[in-house]
């Protein structure tokens, strides 16, 4: 009687494999994104549309993403960095080309959003979608004008502030309240920067990258400095929740498209791209996770309130700085960061 | 988990395990090889080496890596770890050793449900019940909803995001694991003894401290391993109940692997952390092995 049960269950098991077999044979996708991104009709519309399964991973930080795909684990076809990796990783020849003329629906990303400079030539990347980093103000609570970092840092909001779990963000931060160049990392101006972050960590209650939005909407917090996805979020869930991009320096943040190199799929990479691309996809992400949608097309298709959103389309004269590489730097931002939340 | 047995020459039932012991042990022995001993290995490894750039690890000998470790910052990181993982433990044998003791006494029927009780929440997958926390403790949350209601407190209690609440959290993850084993011990504890030191006129508490402690030790020795090592590392609770303002050595180790991207300074950290625990566990035996001698 064991034997057959053993057979029984080595049969199911080599036709599960088999079935997994077949599965890529019809072609697949390994897409490396980040967490709360791509919704899941889009993944579904795209396999229903190709037969192309799509497997996605996910990660919280773009660090993260770098950490997991130099390890060499898995050969992903399709990864999401950020704009100052992406640099990082075009520097060091580790992304394929994309081939433009590929891409029937390139024509429809905003040119403001092309050649930037972690891609000049536009050679390896495609903009995903665009966001920025600011403040958020429960405008219940703090009644007085909320513009910057100063205003938002005062001793009188003690205790009920959440800032993102990111030494860099928190690093610029200071560096534009110092007014000096946010991707200048040198140890003078981390001296520099390490007075202000201590002023301001004792009166932060939480660091939250994952879901800075969640403190808010709990009440255990007023303002925040965010994701400004998150402050869209919020921005829909109550109109109390205003955002604002400080008056000291903002930065805009492009998460891309790109195909590390060694990728199997390149050919299902370039088709999932054009499939982004298209208007009506395109408004089905942000309808999920409202960033800055970069695609005009798509523009025309979302509706008057979600373009009067803020935190996604927020307007402003200034033109937005965004970060660069910076190398080995990373490493003594963290040991800083780690110092100061050491002596609160 | 009982004691922590050491080589007994006493015991007439040991011998050498012949060529059917070790086939049965192979596999056992492979898998600690392969995903115990390998590991390590490549941890120590790269602790010794730097990294480039990109983040990536590079192949040229330094110490400079355990030099940074013993840098202030990360001391005071790796020793206020210890405090809260000493304070957990502290708590947890407090609380937990009654708990133990009494399921022990009790008929056996009633003693299984007990257990079933203390186990069923590890049905739970532990980050649920963590957020389960964050639900009570919240300025909207239960708790605070319940006092304002009761008109017990003027205004919502800021629970979360302390160390107070890094502590229960804590607590509540590793109590079972401080229950179970001291249940153990002292259901194997023999109650004529007990009594024998109450008819040689020991009073409840010396009974207590020189029959009950000594005899249960292996199983709180077993409790405050299980809670105190695991608890330096937890860096999970950190994040989610304290708001990742106060870092411990864990969540030191996973930035050094994610966000710093250093990861020879992390294995560096990890190695030390091993360390720390080999010193424990040798410091546990000797305790052990003085007591039974």
């Amino acid at each position: 009687m064991k034997i057959i049960r053993l057979l029984v269950l080595l049969g199911l098991v080599s036709l599960g494999a088999t079935s997994a077999f077949a599965a890529k044979k019809k072609g697949e996708l390994k897409l490396f994104a980040w967490s709360e991104y791509v919704p899941q009709a889009v993944l579904d519309g795209f396999t229903e549309e190709t037969g192309i399964k799509v497997s996605y991973e996910t990660y919280a930080s773009g660090e993260e993403m770098l950490a997991k795909l130099l390890s060499g684990g898995t050969r992903y076809d399709l990864i999401q960095p950020p704009d100052y990796i992406a640099e990082a990783l075009i520097k060091e020849s580790l992304l394929e080309p994309i081939d433009s003329a590929k891409l029937t629906n390139f024509s429809n990303l905003m040119p403001e959003f092309l050649n930037m400079p972690h891609d000049p030539a536009q050679k390896f990347t495609v903009p995903y979608m665009v966001g920025t980093v600011g403040i958020v103000v429960n405008t219940e609570k703090v009644t007085e004008p909320v513009l910057g970092y100063r205003d938002m840092f005062a001793e009188k909001y003690k205790n009920r502030i959440v800032v993102l779990d990111d030494g860099r963000e928190l690093a610029t931060a200071a560096l534009y309240v110092l007014g000096k160049d946010h991707n200048d990392f040198s140890p003078e101006n981390l001296a520099a920067v390490r007075p202000i972050l201590a002023e301001w960590f004792p009166r932060v209650r939480l660091f939250d990258s994952d879901s800075p939005k969640t403190a808010l909407l709990n009440g255990d917090v007023d303002l925040g400095l965010v994701w400004g996805g998150e402050a869209a979020i919020l921005w829909n869930e109550n109109k109390k929740f205003q955002y604002v991009l400080p008056s000291e320096g903002a930065h805009l943040f492009i998460d891309l498209l790109a195909i590390p190199k060694g990728a199997r799929n390149v050919a299902n990479a370039h088709l999932f791209i054009d499939y982004i691309l298209r208007p009506e996809v395109s408004k089905l992400i942000s309808d999920e996770f409202p960033y800055t949608n970069p695609n005009s097309a798509a523009r025309k298709l979302l509706s008057p309130e979600q373009l009067a959103n803020p935190a996604s389309y927020p307007v402003t004269t200034r033109k937005l700085d965004t970060f660069r590489h910076i190398g080995n730097v990373g490493s003594a931002i963290d040991e800083l960061i780690t110092d100061l939340k050491n002596t609160r | 988990m009982q004691s922590l047995p050491g080589a007994n020459p006493e015991n007439p039932h040991a011998r050498r395990p012949g060529a059917m012991g070790w086939l049965l042990l192979a596999p056992m022995l492979g898998w600690l090889a392969l995903f115990v001993i390998a590991p390590m290995a490549i941890l120590l490894l790269y602790s010794f080496c730097t990294r480039d750039d990109l983040g990536r690890v590079v192949f040229e000998f330094t110490w400079s890596n355990y030099a940074r470790v013993f840098d202030p910052i990360f001391l005071q990181v790796l020793g206020r770890s210890i405090g809260y993982a000493a304070l957990t433990t502290l708590i947890c044998v407090t609380l937990g050793y009654p708990v133990g003791w009494y399921i022990a006494r009790q008929p056996p029927a009633l003693r299984n449900r007990l257990l079933l009780l203390v186990m069923i929440p590890f049905w739970t997958s532990f980050l649920i019940r963590t957020y389960a926390w964050i639900t009570i403790l919240k300025s909207e949350g239960l708790l605070n909803a319940t006092l304002l209601s009761a008109g017990a407190i003027p205004q919502p209690l800021e629970l979360l995001y302390t160390p107070g609440a890094v502590l229960l959290g804590l607590v509540y993850a590793y109590l079972p694991f401080m229950i179970l084993p001291v249940y153990g011990s002292a259901e194997k504890l023999d109650n004529a003894l007990v009594e024998a030191a109450h008819d040689l006129g020991a009073g409840p508490v010396r009974a207590f401290s020189e029959v009950i402690i000594p005899l249960t030790w292996p199983g709180i020795a077993a409790g405050v391993l299980l809670v105190f090592v695991p608890a330096i590392g937890m860096f999970a609770i950190t994040d989610l109940m304290g708001g990742a303002k106060v870092p411990m050595i864990g969540n030191v180790i996973q930035s050094q692997f994610t966000k710093a991207r250093n990861w020879p300074f992390g294995a560096a950290l990890g190695i030390v952390f091993t360390l720390l625990f080999v010193l424990s566990y040798l410091a546990l035996q000797w305790r052990g092995r003085r007591a039974r001698s």
